[in-house]
């Protein structure tokens, strides 16, 4: 590999792990809070990018779209809220974790009986889709858009939890909710929040993979929420910079695994999982990850 | 009453041509799923066929019914065993991806029931099997049909793009190997990627570096759509050329500008089709979709009419159409059936022999480029 190759090899890399990571982001949100791997996560994604599409063939300009998109998630993470998780607070956490799955389910089934499975072509603003060119060195602006965004998200998010009443009541609830409950915080509309909070960032993240890879279907959330999943135990689920550096460790072991032996290419998910197992076996709570029942966020 | 009703009944029965029957033909296809086009088109031509003719000649109906996989292995084979145990199915129809094909086969042939897939190319699918058929040419045909094309075009090195997960382009990948180098190319690199990818970029930096002149790409169109979009805007401009598995509409869609110039061998093109039951065809399926005729759908409607065909055979010679024996030994000895995608005649491995076209993406269409026979 010469040494242009190696760099654009980089710039893939740091733009596949970026869009992990801004995924992973919301999956470690809602788990911090709830102790819930909220499988749907990568289905509210694909919602996301489903509305914005038809928003966009409805003639709407592309951010207002973006809006829209993010909105109507917002709507279907909190409607899931309502309708699946809330009646199963007090239920054993394993009877969530299986409602998840089905919302995923659901979800994916829905969107394929509305829009059919073939996929739709995502047709992003130029500005978006640019490729700059620095020498050989190919650079689409999205590699340089996605970490400022998901950065500024990462911010905000940290902003809210540790600067916000809001926030306040977050960690609270994230170590005790009946107590949290005796001291008259609305325990369930502060969930509401949490689920809009990760909905939004689902959407965001499914509008950035829809302009980066501009094939949308009903299943395009699965194999990315698995990876942005696996992303976010990586880096110690519950932890917003572990999910971060999770999805960029991610990111570059499949490029990088894919352009040093070429003929494995076909295994690169083995190998990024195959690292994921590695990782856990030292650190059993991911990189970031301190003590299971102590760290929140 | 009852005993009359009882005689009359077996009566009917006995005869055998008293009542007008169902004869249930089981169709698998993925119509949703990473390659739903595949399954939606050719259940587009399947019902064109199926609204030409679903009489058979003793006055017996021909029932479809169709199961949705998800272009999933497991589930194809189970919508085979739902097929043969619940609904009682005569022949069986598709899949698609040689790899569900191969899940479903041996099923078929544990249930002694003939199955005819319309469109999966890898001869492992029919190889060994007594009640496996197909309706059209195997991989080693297209993948030389590939080659030749590239040699003759003076493409003397390639990289071949293989898809892992695919059993359909791990065969055609080395059909297509084994002819470039045997017509004297050269084979710079083969790069892998998985179906339900969506980031190429790491493979195509790496086709960048190797400076070929052409690209084979023997996987499916939603890879390749993309991949030859990232391809394009990392300045990388080699031709690409693959098989029937990227000829579809969404190439264009989600390809854009970056798809023109896409070459790839494929079944059927109707500014090819000059045969009556082309011509036929073509016309109900333009006053029906508002489209032009796909490959896909021509070969389903073709295996549909073999099955037709050998059935109605059975017929002529006394035994009834639900005869599996019968009905599997006319398929295989199927001969000159004049169908939409060309003159089919089976091979004693249950093979179909007939053309091939080249296509290419021009202005956003399929035009047509050339036919290669046998």
């Amino acid at each position: 590999m010469d040494f242009a190759t190696f760099l654009q090899q980089l710039v893939n890399g740091a733009s596949l792990g970026s869009m992990y990571a801004l995924i992973a982001i919301g999956y470690t949100m809602v788990y911090g809070v709830l102790r819930l791997i909220n499988f749907a996560h990568g289905d509210i994604m694909m919602v996301g990018a489903f509305l914005t599409y038809m928003a966009t063939a409805a003639g709407l300009p592309f951010s207002l779209a973006v809006l829209i998109g993010i909105l109507g998630s917002v709507i279907v993470g909190v409607l899931t809220d309502k309708i699946a998780y809330k009646p199963l607070r007090n239920a054993p956490k394993i009877s969530l974790l299986i409602t998840a799955i089905g919302i995923s389910f659901f979800l994916e089934n829905l969107f394929n009986v509305i829009f059919g499975g073939v996929p739709k072509a995502f047709s992003a603003p130029d500005y978006l889709t640019k490729v700059l060119h620095l020498g050989e060195i190919y650079l689409p602006v999205t590699v340089i858009i996605i970490p400022v965004v998901t950065v500024l998200i990462l911010g905000g998010v940290l902003w809210v939890l540790y600067r916000t009443k809001y926030g306040m009541a977050i960690r609270a609830l994230a170590f005790d909710i009946p107590t949290v409950k005796l001291m008259g915080v609305d325990a369930d509309r502060i969930i509401s929040i949490v689920f809009a909070l990760g909905s939004a960032l689902a959407a965001v993240g499914g509008v950035f993979y829809a302009v980066s890879y501009p094939s949308i279907d009903p299943l395009m959330g699965v194999i990315v929420g698995l990876k942005a999943f696996a992303a976010a135990v990586l880096g110690g689920i519950g932890s917003v910079t572990g999910a971060v550096i999770g999805g960029f460790i991610l990111g570059f072991t499949e490029i990088f695994v894919v352009a040093l032996f070429p003929e494995l290419g076909g295994y690169k998910d083995a190998f990024a999982f195959f690292f994921l197992i590695l990782v856990l076996l030292f650190r059993p709570t991911g990189i970031m990850g301190e003590d299971l029942e102590r760290s929140r966020f | 009453m009852k005993r009359t009703l009882s005689i009359v009944a077996a009566a009917a029965l006995m005869s055998g041509i008293a009542m007008a029957k169902d004869v249930v033909v089981g169709v698998v296809l993925p119509l949703t799923g990473p390659i739903a086009a595949f399954g939606q088109t050719s259940k587009g031509g399947l019902d064109i066929a199926y609204e030409q003719n679903h009489k058979l000649k003793n006055g017996d109906n021909v029932k479809l019914v169709v199961l949705d996989d998800r272009g999933d292995k497991v589930e194809a084979a189970t919508a085979v065993k739902r097929l043969l145990d619940k609904n009682h199915a005569t022949v069986i129809l598709g899949e698609v991806a040689s790899g569900n094909s191969m899940a479903m086969a041996p099923i078929a042939e544990k249930a002694k029931t003939p199955m005819i897939t319309h469109a999966s190319t890898n001869p492992r699918v029919t190889k060994g099997k007594k009640y496996v058929t197909r309706a059209c040419f195997i991989d080693p045909f297209q993948g030389a049909v590939m080659a030749k094309y590239a040699l003759d075009n003076g493409m003397k090195n390639a990289v071949v793009v293989t898809d892992a997960k695919q059993d359909y382009s791990v065969g055609l990948s080395k059909a297509f190997k084994k002819a470039f180098t045997a017509g004297g190319g050269k084979i710079l690199k083969t790069v892998l990627i998985n179906s339900g990818d969506k980031d190429f970029n790491a493979q195509v930096s790496t086709i960048k570096a190797a400076h070929p002149d052409i690209i084979a790409f023997t996987g499916y169109y939603p890879e390749a759509a993309l991949m030859v979009k990232q391809a394009r805007a990392m300045g990388v401009n080699t031709p690409f050329i693959g098989a029937d598995g990227v000829g579809f509409p969404e190439l264009v869609k989600i390809g854009g500008k970056a798809a023109e110039g896409f070459m790839y061998t494929d079944h059927f093109n109707e500014a090819a089709a000059t045969s009556p039951e082309a011509k036929a065809y073509v016309e109900a399926f333009h006053k029906k979709y508002n489209k032009p005729a796909d490959s896909m759908g021509a070969l389903a409607a073709d295996a549909y009419g073999m099955i037709l065909n050998a059935m109605n055979q059975c017929i002529d010679e006394g035994k009834a159409p639900t005869d599996k024996e019968c009905v599997n030994d006319k398929l295989r000895h199927t001969k000159g059936y004049k169908g939409v995608t060309g003159v089919i005649t089976i091979n004693e491995n249950g093979d179909a022999v007939k053309s091939a076209v080249i296509n290419e993406v021009k202005n956003g269409k399929f035009a047509y480029k050339t036919t290669v026979n046998p």
